[in-house]
């Protein structure tokens, strides 16, 4: 968070986490010790020792050369938005499409097509673009137009503007984008090793280790991720400490950034919107040809209509989809709403008790880190594998993002707003019933996009991992019955509501924030 | 901005490019390449194409092997259908139902496991024995053998809406805490590792319960067939005298992969040597190591056809097996 505390309380706190942990898993307190206390999770890594090695290394491997890469495509993509509005237009498809795009869906998809390291890193890389591109797009067109008006009074190009004023004043943003995109990098290639064969990769041995019934070494693979990835956000936010001299507070992107108002007449806004939705199927199906992937196992949006609509098995594949769907997407839906009422009960509890949300923050992380592949069987025993358990793992992936985000808005309401409820002696909860929470709107709206495909995610994958049912457990199946049209079918699917679950916020976010006069935060 | 290269320089840089590679790879192989995706991590399971390669057998059939490991998500068929193996090791059951349903151009031209070592593990302390025994309890199974599971239970009139089936992540910790009464996997491999985690360990085959399928099944596209069977039987030659030898003595040879292929699996050699013993009869039989005879594959499609899934006997092809 933005204002570190006193350095004694945090570490004393963590402590006494620690001990309880500790104290939990000696006693085997939690699940008939399916909770390994943190010395046995240490004591199996100090014999484990010389198999982390090759695969830590493995998964640094394909998280940095995805982390290149994805960013390299991001900056030059957020260059390319700022130089033409209308690129930024067309592409605001694509650019929802990856934010909201469910990674488990993808994954099996991108092993179909790709092979080797590939997948890995793409995945890195797509967990890299859209942080780096918000914030290169934001930091380009926050530059000081005084500065720009110097270099245009002395005859500069448009490529000297970008140059001399525009990437200096970008770079704080874009490594503000690279701190969120790291850890993201380190995930996505985990993800992607867990569909990728191959035989090192923190992910792999995790899977390799599942057979052992050994949860000490589950946890202890399981933290090491969350390490590298906490590392690699650390390096950053060091680094952008180094350069610009300045630290930010953490903010997630929650938008695909908007174009500015154009000129034109209605017709063009409409061709310009339906080629920016079309623009994600063309690139999909480009992609298939340019790789030549047979056909049997690659389907372009063509074959998933033959496949669910024209085909010999349509009507069979359509009923297995809308059963998964009438299982997952309620659930989802229950699940955003308890994520984000919880993100919201944290941040007033932040506002009000600023002491215990930091000394709960540690924990926070590991849960939006640590694979829960390592935690399923712990959650299985705690949870069973009902209802309560999905909503669990939903809130789990939802709630942090939603919590920094909607925090955010609470701290940036203006001192002087809330000086008028307090000279008239109101409490600190009057406080922010009259005046905190609603001029925190528009970043509880940002909140809710943010965690609208994210819910689904959580969703799918406890029913992947856990219930067997819906959406989750149709993918799983349907790779194992070599149904490649409904793999691609779920893929598109699950991608599709993720997108119309964020446009479902945008449009009630305006409409709301529009009634009362109020500014949507980007 | 303006892109520095322009596009005929681009175009020579490829065309140099390409043509390096060309020279790159006539120069690096002598021998035919061939290879092959199996069906799972390194594990005991594929013991004897690890001492066929270390031997030197393949070699020796003038093939240059690539060995694709594999894993719970990889699905070995989509290995071969995108070229990227000659060969795989797949489950009869999914291989057929694709060339049954969807058309996929595969033959299976071997098996590795005359009987599938798949079965029901369950605690020793409340054990599961025969399928009946499953009525009203709670069996995890990975999604891709819930087919196995369903013909399984419908060969012994059970009606599958009796037992709940949950997924299965491959971690017998639900098993040893009692969360579910007992789950499928190997036989050959989980009562150990169980049995490491503290208590006793019970099983039974799907085999033995009427599911009388083959496992890693020998698959190729009939493309590769046709361009390769000279190599293919080189292949089918060498792995059986790799499985001979490793089978001479189960405990021979892995501790001898402890820091080659088992290292970094997770996984103890006292497991990879339990397993190596445990498989041993599944896969011998007097007809020689892959053999599908025809008796065998008559039991294989009366098996499948309990599920709906038709195979025929022309998706077997055993005249690569006479020919070793």
């Amino acid at each position: 968070m933005a204002n570190e505390g006193p350095r004694h309380g945090w570490i004393r706190n963590l402590a006494i986490l620690l001990v309880l942990w500790e104290v939990a898993g000696r006693f085997q307190l939690v699940a008939g010790g399916a909770l390994p206390a943190p010395s046995a999770i240490l004591a199996r890594f100090w014999e484990d020792k010389s198999d982390y090695p090759p695969h830590v290394l493995a998964t640094l491997e394909a998280s940095f050369l995805g982390f290149l890469i994805g960013n390299a495509i991001a900056i030059a993509a957020g260059v390319a938005f700022v130089l033409s509005p209308l690129l930024l237009r067309l592409f605001r498809g694509v650019n929802i499409a990856i934010f909201a795009l469910p990674p488990i869906a993808i994954s099996p998809v991108l092993v179909l097509t790709f092979s080797g390291m590939a997948p890995r890193v793409i995945l890195a890389a797509i967990g890299c673009y859209f942080a780096t591109m918000t914030a290169t797009v934001l930091g380009l067109t926050q530059a000081d137009p005084r500065s720009l008006d110097v270099v245009r009074a002395y005859g500069g190009s448009r490529w000297d503007e970008l140059r001399l004023v525009q990437f200096r004043s970008a770079l704080p943003a874009i490594l503000g984008g690279f701190r969120v995109a790291a850890p993201a990098a380190v995930l996505g290639a985990i993800l992607a090793e867990f569909g990728g064969g191959g035989r090192f990769g923190l992910g792999t041995y995790l899977l390799g280790s599942l057979g052992r019934a050994d949860p000490p070494r589950l946890w202890c693979i399981g933290l090491t991720a969350t390490l590298i990835a906490g590392l690699a956000y650390a390096a950053f936010a060091v680094a952008g400490r180094r350069v610009t001299g300045t630290a930010r507070a953490v903010t997630v992107p929650t938008a695909a950034p908007a174009a500015p108002a154009m000129g034109g007449n209605r017709a063009t806004a409409l061709l310009l919107a339906t080629a920016a939705a079309v623009l994600p199927l063309v690139l999909w199906w480009l992609l298939l040809v340019v790789l030549n992937v047979p056909e049997m196992i690659a389907k372009t949006p063509a074959g998933i209509v033959d496949y669910l609509v024209l085909g010999g098995g349509a009507a069979q594949a359509q009923e297995r989809l809308l059963a998964a769907l009438a299982q997952t997407l309620p659930i989802a839906v229950i699940g955003l709403a308890a994520g984000l009422a919880f993100a919201f009960a944290l941040a007033v509890l932040a506002d009000l008790f600023p002491a215990i949300t930091r000394s709960f923050m540690p924990v926070a992380l590991v849960t939006q880190t640590m694979p829960l592949v390592a935690l399923t069987p712990l959650l299985v025993l705690l949870l069973g594998r009902g209802t309560p358990l999905i909503l669990w793992v939903t809130i789990s992936v939802t709630f942090f993002p939603a919590f920094v985000t909607i925090a955010q808005g609470m701290a940036m309401v203006p001192r002087a707003a809330l000086d008028v409820p307090r000279a008239y002696g109101a409490t600190r909860l009057q406080q922010l019933r009259l005046v905190s929470v609603p001029a925190s709107l528009p970043y509880l709206f940002a909140a809710t996009r943010l965690a609208a495909p994210r819910a689904l995610l959580g969703v799918m994958i406890a029913e992947w991992l856990a219930t067997g049912t819906g959406l989750g457990n149709l993918l799983n199946q349907s790779r194992g019955y070599l149904d490649y049209g409904m793999i691609w079918t779920v893929a598109a699917v699950s991608v599709l509501i993720a997108v119309a679950f964020y446009q479902v916020v945008v449009v009630l976010e305006r409409w709301t924030l529009g009634r009362l006069g109020m500014r949507t935060t980007e | 901005m303006r892109l520095a290269i322009d596009r005929r320089k681009f175009l020579k840089l490829g065309a140099a490019a390409s043509a390096a590679a060309a020279l790159g790879g006539r120069a690096a192989s002598a021998a035919n390449p061939l290879s092959m995706q199996a069906a799972w991590i390194n594990d005991a399971e594929f013991t004897g194409y690890f001492v066929a390669i270390d031997n030197g057998y393949y070699t020796a059939e003038g093939l240059d092997l690539t060995y694709l490991p594999g894993g719970p998500d990889v699905i070995p068929e989509s290995t071969i259908v995108a070229g990227k193996a000659d060969l795989a090791l797949t489950t009869p059951d999914t291989t057929v139902k694709a060339i049954a349903e969807q058309g996929a151009k595969f033959k299976i031209i071997g098996a590795q496991y005359q009987k599938n070592p798949i079965g029901i593990v369950s605690l020793a302390a409340k054990p599961i024995k025969t399928p009946q025994d499953l009525v009203g309890k709670t069996l995890a199974v990975p999604p891709v053998n819930v087919i196995s599971v369903e013909a399984m239970l419908k060969l012994n009139n059970i009606d599958k809406s009796q037992v709940n089936i949950v997924p299965y992540a491959y971690d017998p910790t639900p098993l040893v805490k009692g969360e579910i009464d007992a789950s499928l996997d190997f036989t050959t491999n989980v009562p150990f590792t169980i049995k490491q985690a503290g208590p006793e360990a019970v099983s039974f085959l799907l085999y033995d319960a009427g599911f009388t399928i083959f496992n890693d099944t020998v698959v190729v596209t009939e493309e590769t067939l046709k361009n390769k069977r000279k190599e293919l039987v080189a292949w089918l030659r060498a792995s059986r005298k790799g499985w001979d030898e490793n089978l001479k003595d189960p405990n021979l040879y892995p501790p001898k992969f402890a820091d080659t292929w088992f290292k970094g699996t997770g996984r103890t050699i006292e497991n990879e040597i339990y397993f190596n013993n445990a498989q041993k009869p599944l896969i011998e039989t007097p007809a020689g190591i892959f053999s599908m005879t025809d008796e065998a594959i008559a039991k294989n499609i009366e098996a499948l056809s309990q599920v709906g899934i038709k195979a025929t006997k022309d998706m077997f092809d055993a005249s690569l097996l006479a020919e070793i």
